[in-house]
């Protein structure tokens, strides 16, 4: 039981977010123009729809009555066009539709958390009344008209039309969203009807044969017109009979006439298929000019049909399960029961599994890959909200935002990417216009998030134009908080490096955005969890650049292994350029007991790896063992090693978390991976390994 | 496997004595030995008991810490109690895989010797004056032998 409820919650709550970032995509987008198109209108009145019918499903009746009151809202805007809001109030809509989206955000999360909701709504419920009163007051006086709020309230008749006299009392009837099929549906409906009462119309007509008309249906309701008001009431138990009905209402003819003929005849031209629905036909006879115009409306619905959504965790499992599947395949070809034999059978059978498990990995794989363009367009919202709070005009471009990576990778960088665009908008663009014009910049500022893929590696780059780093303020700041050495020589790039050390952070004060001293190092190390590495750039005066470099998925890598006193390491197979032998005469020493050797005009350091790991055993003799010559970033040297042992495609594992406490990721050491044998393989990171043997010495 | 079989069976011959009135308020420990010292875990975290698992060496964390075995898959630290209270190494081992605060840990000790139900209000604190980390407490069991209650959140984070 209790299961069974919680997975109807995981449901609702994955479905509202998911209608939330809808909602907040469609905002940002209505706001730039200035004004709603008629489709995002429709969308926006869906959701609320959904967001009321699911919230008082799940009884959050705070959420289901804000929902309720912006659906009225679009009701009216629907009904009218967007011009009944006039310009100077538009300001105030997407103000109070945004932090309608805060509030659901809000209580979500709530819910998420187990805490109790919130009751006090009447604040926003005021705004939103108040907005639709002025929209009312200020729009077409002959059209004040209620919004169809509660079931069965009769909306007030302003202009009688010319609805069919003869058929004036209606029933609206809503089916449930995503339920499909709505013209059959209606037409089952009809046919419960007519055991009622056999003389009605309906609108649209010929719902039985016309599939198009579903869409109508879907969008405006099934309407069904009576000569009285005593065979409306009397069919009604039908439509309460009928399958799949969310809801549905009494509705007046003249009332309902009114606001649609208007806008029918505004928006004929752009979007004649949600206007005509409502207007009951004229004796029947033609309610059909909605069809055709009908099919642009509604894209996003048929678009969803093709996508679940599926559990992570489940995908996790298979996962998992691949990933036994890979290392057990390895296990059975690679048996050393097989050593010396010749099998050309199961050879070539082999070849093929491996090409089928290589191909169920990368589908496996791709089903955890999202694009990053759910992150990157919370980021819309924030230069927005921040644009506002601290008067800076400045515009976000995205370029690349349909760039896939794995979820679990997605769901890491989200915070850090918000905090670096909270950075670059409170500390990187300049405090007035004026500075800007002064320094020749366009005077509105200028954000730029992107993402590209690079082989292994998704890069990430969040570049804004504003004054750039102050490299001796920030050295000056460092020194004081006892990061810097003051007697040392920095480089540029050691010193923007002090911005991601813990407690730094050049703001002296403590705004509401940044600048609460817990700043860059918590991005570096957010993002160094999911395996990624972080470098800024900065030019003073032009700007700034963040980049985030991250593998594309953890999961699965081609390693070289190789061996160090009867231990076996894992190199990620990027990070090798080649591997040599060389004679004792080839190392050349440096009075500090390093060595180093030459490649192609160019000195490498070489680092042993027995050296850094403390290890008893191992080669010592560097003519014995083998160099490999790796690169990580800007770092490029020789890791001496005993023995090189082969290449093979591994299964990434992440150490157990105790052994993590221990630091021993800034020894270079990132993971391990299990081997054919069952044996356990430690995973390098050349980089951090440089670092390590930097320190050691 | 056979071990466990054998703790069971230990299990069930001990409480028809003096036990059974307190159940409600005692705990099992699982009690094993190390350095010829008795010490109780509680069985609650006791996932296994395994032996003949080749250790894998991980560079750079502290010498008690022997390496990581593949369990099935399951990547497991061990901890050897001998060179974390402070004591030299032994060859003669078993592992005794322990679930605190969902870290899965091996602790490798001499050997395993049996459970026993400890009523709560027989153990007792350690004497002040010989302060020793990692045991909340101490008990005499029924034997007449001591045991020395081992807390393993402090094992992991001590």
């Amino acid at each position: 039981m209790g299961s069974g409820n919680d997975s109807i919650l995981d449901m609702y709550l994955y479905e509202t977010n998911t209608l939330l970032e809808q909602l907040d995509g469609i905002l940002l987008a209505a706001e730039q123009a200035d004004t709603f198109s008629q489709d995002s209108v429709n969308e926006i009145f869906r959701i609320m729809h959904t967001i009321k019918g699911s919230s008082a499903m799940m009884e959050f009746p705070s959420l289901m009555t804000v929902a309720h009151r912006i659906e009225d809202l679009f009701f009216i805007i629907r009904e009218k066009g967007i011009d009944v809001v006039p310009e100077t109030l538009r300001p105030e809509l997407f103000d109070m539709l945004f932090q309608a989206v805060d509030f659901f955000r809000g209580e979500i999360e709530k819910v998420e958390n187990g805490q109790p909701l919130s009751d006090s709504i009447d604040s926003i419920v005021d705004k939103i009344n108040s907005l639709i009163d002025k929209i009312q007051g200020g729009g077409a006086p002959a059209a004040a008209e209620k919004p169809a709020s509660g079931g069965g309230e009769a909306p007030e008749s302003a202009a009688p039309a010319a609805a069919d006299p003869s058929y004036p009392f209606g029933i609206q009837v809503f089916f449930d969203e995503g339920s499909g099929m709505e013209n059959l549906r209606a037409f089952m409906l009809l046919n419960g009807v007519k055991d009622y009462c056999a003389d009605y119309l309906s609108v649209p007509e010929n719902v039985e044969n016309d599939p198009t008309t579903s869409e109508i249906i879907a969008d405006q309701g099934f309407f069904v017109w009576f000569h009285t008001a005593q065979e409306r009431d009397s069919a009604i138990p039908a439509v309460h009979a009928a399958g799949s009905v969310s809801s549905f209402q009494s509705v007046d003819a003249k009332a309902e006439e009114a606001p649609a003929q208007p806008a029918a005849a505004a928006e004929a031209p752009a979007a004649g298929a949600p206007a005509p629905a409502p207007a009951p036909a004229p004796a029947g006879g033609a309610p059909a000019p909605a069809p055709t115009p009908a099919p642009a409306a509604k894209q996003p619905a048929a678009a969803k049909e093709s996508l679940i959504s599926v559990s992570l965790t489940k995908l996790d499992q298979l996962m998992a399960v691949v990933s036994e599947i890979v290392i057990t395949e390895s296990m059975v070809t690679a048996s050393p029961d097989l050593k010396g034999l010749r099998l050309d059978n199961f050879n070539k059978s082999a070849r093929e599994l491996r090409k089928l498990t290589d191909d169920l990995q990368d589908v496996s794989m791709s089903l955890r890959m999202v694009p990053v363009s759910s992150t990157f367009q919370k980021m819309n919202r924030i230069v927005r909200d921040m644009s506002k709070k601290l008067n800076k005009r400045a515009k976000l471009t995205l370029i690349g935002e349909n760039t896939e990576v794995d979820k679990t990778i997605v769901d890491g960088i989200s915070d850090p990417i918000m905090h670096i665009v909270r950075n670059s908008m409170d500390h990187g663009l300049e405090e007035t216009e004026a500075e800007r014009i002064a320094a020749g910049k366009d005077p509105v500022g200028e954000i730029i998030l992107s993402a590209r893929h690079t082989g292994s590696e998704v890069i990430i780059e969040i570049k804004d134009d504003g004054k750039g780093a102050d490299c001796q303020a920030v050295l000056s700041k460092a020194i004081r908080q006892g990061l810097a050495d003051p007697d040392q020589e920095y480089s540029q790039k050691e010193i923007l490096n002090f911005l991601m050390m813990p407690g730094f952070s050049t703001n002296t004060e403590v705004t509401e955005f940044s600048g609460r001293g817990v700043g860059m190092d918590v991005v570096k190390k957010n993002v160094g969890e999911v395996g990624g590495t972080v470098t800024i750039t900065s030019e003073w005066g032009k700007g700034m650049t963040t980049t985030l470099k991250i593998p594309l998925t953890m999961a699965i890598m081609d390693g070289m292994e190789v061996s160090v006193g009867g231990s076996i390491f894992t190199i990620p197979i990027n990070n090798i350029r080649s591997s040599v032998k060389v004679s004792d005469a080839e190392v050349i020493h440096d009075p500090a007991r390093g060595e180093m050797v030459k490649f192609l005009d160019s000195f490498y350091p070489i680092i042993r790896a027995k050296d850094v790991f403390q290890m008893e055993q191992g080669c010592d003799n560097i003519e014995e063992g083998i160099l490999m010559w790796v690169e990580a970033g800007e770092r490029s040297y020789c890791l001496f090693v005993d023995e090189l042992m082969g290449e093979q495609q591994i299964v990434v594992k992440p150490m157990p978390a105790y052994v993590n406490s221990f630091n021993i990721k800034n020894y270079g050491i990132t993971g391990c991976s299990i081997l054919g044998d069952g044996s356990i393989s430690i995973i390098l990171d050349i980089a951090n390994l440089y670092n390590a043997a930097q320190d050691a010495f | 496997m056979s071990e466990e079989n054998v703790l069971f069976a230990k299990q069930s011959d001990t409480p028809p004595a003096e036990e059974i009135p307190a159940e409600s308020q005692s705990d099992k420990y699982l009690i094993c030995v190390s350095d010829s010292l008795l010490y109780g875990i509680d069985a609650e975290q006791v996932v296994e008991i395994i032996t003949d698992h080749t250790i894998t060496y991980l560079p750079r964390v502290p010498h008690y810490v022997r390496g990581i075995i593949n369990l099935r898959g399951q990547l497991i630290p061990i901890i050897d109690m001998r060179l974390r209270l402070g004591k030299m190494p032994e060859d003669e081992h078993c592992i005794m895989v322990v679930n605190v605060e969902n870290n899965v840990v091996g602790l490798l000790v001499d050997g395993v010797e049996r459970m026993a139900d400890i009523p709560r209000d027989s153990i007792l604190p350690m004497p002040t004056q010989n302060p020793q980390k990692l045991i909340s407490g101490m008990c005499s069991l029924p034997d007449g032998a001591t045991m020395l209650v081992l807390d393993c959140s402090l094992l992991l984070h001590g």
